[in-house]
C-alpha cells in the first residue's frame, strides 16, 4: 500500500489528491475482483488501475481547468535552491515537470521495482516505449538539474547550476 | 470488418498479451513515433549519472512509501474486507 501511495503522489504531485486516487483505486479493485486472476501480479494490477484512473481523470479535468497541474509544477519549481546543491526539493520539482508518461515510466522501473516488461503492461505500451521514456526522463532530469557532465557530478551540483 | 477488429485488438492487447505479440507491436505500425526503433536505452548518460538520478528517484519515492498509511485508507481496507465476508 505504501508504494501504491508513493506512485500516486509521483503522478499527481499532491498528497491529498494522491490519497483520493488510492481510495478510488481500492474501491475499483474491490468491485472488480473477478477480473483479477489468482496468482498473477496483484501489485501490478493495482498500479494499473491507479494509473488508468489518474490519466482518464486528467483527460476529463483538462477540459475544465486549463493546466492546473502546470501551475502547481511551476510553483514548486520557483522555490529557490538552498545552498546550490541538488536536494530532494529540487529533484521533486524537476520530476513533476517532466511529461507524465516519462515520469510514470521512470518511477515504475526506477523506484517501484517493476521490470520493463511489467511496466509496459501497467502502462499499456510496448517495452521499447518504456525504455525510451525512461531514457528521456533521465536525460530531461539531468538537463534540468544541470548534471550533464557525469565526471563532475559532485561539482556540478554547485557549479554548473546557473541561476 | 473482422480484420479491423483484429488490428484494434492487437493494439489494445499489449498489457498481458503474449511475448510474441509484444514484439510485433513494438516493431509494427502501432509505434508511430518510432521511439522504440533502435533507441539505445541509456544513450547519452553515463552509468554514474544514471545511478545518481536513480538514487534520487528512489529517495523521493521511498519518502512517501515509508510513511504510515493514513487512517482513513486503513479503515477503507478494513471495511472492504469486512463487506467481502458477508
Amino acid at each position: 500500500m505504501g508504494s501504491l501511495r508513493a506512485f500516486a503522489v509521483s503522478l499527481c504531485g499532491d498528497k491529498e489528491r494522491a490519497d483520493d486516487l488510492v481510495q478510488e483505486t481500492l474501491f475499483k479493485a474491490w468491485n472488480h475482483l473477478e477480473s483479477f486472476k489468482e496468482g498473477t501480479n496483484l501489485k501490478a494490477w493495482l498500479f494499473t488501475i491507479l494509473r488508468n484512473t489518474y490519466f482518464s481523470e486528467r483527460r476529463k479535468r483538462r477540459r475544465e481547468v486549463e493546466d492546473a497541474d502546470g501551475t502547481y509544477a511551476a510553483r514548486l519549481a520557483t522555490q529557490p535552491a538552498q545552498h546550490g546543491h541538488m536536494d530532494m526539493q529540487d529533484f521533486r520539482a524537476a520530476l513533476v515537470q517532466i511529461p507524465d508518461d516519462q515520469r510514470e515510466a521512470l518511477i515504475l522501473v526506477g523506484a517501484a521495482g517493476f521490470s520493463y516488461e511489467e511496466a509496459a503492461e501497467i502502462s499499456g505500451c510496448a517495452v521499447g516505449t518504456i525504455k525510451s521514456r525512461v531514457n528521456r526522463a533521465r536525460n530531461r532530469l539531468a538537463g534540468m538539474l544541470g548534471l550533464e557532465d557525469a565526471e563532475s557530478i559532485p561539482l556540478a551540483e554547485g557549479l554548473s547550476k546557473t541561476a | 470488418m473482422d480484420r479491423d477488429a483484429n488490428k484494434k485488438d492487437r493494439r489494445r492487447k499489449a498489457p498481458g498479451a503474449s511475448k510474441k505479440m509484444d514484439h510485433a507491436v513494438e516493431n509494427g505500425p502501432a509505434e508511430m513515433s518510432g521511439e522504440s526503433q533502435g533507441v539505445e536505452p541509456d544513450a547519452g548518460l553515463s552509468p554514474t549519472l544514471q545511478a545518481h538520478i536513480g538514487r534520487h528517484v528512489r529517495a523521493v519515492f521511498d519518502e512517501v512509501a515509508r510513511e504510515p498509511i493514513p487512517e482513513h485508507l486503513l479503515r477503507l481496507l478494513k471495511d472492504l474486507e469486512r463487506s467481502g465476508d458477508k
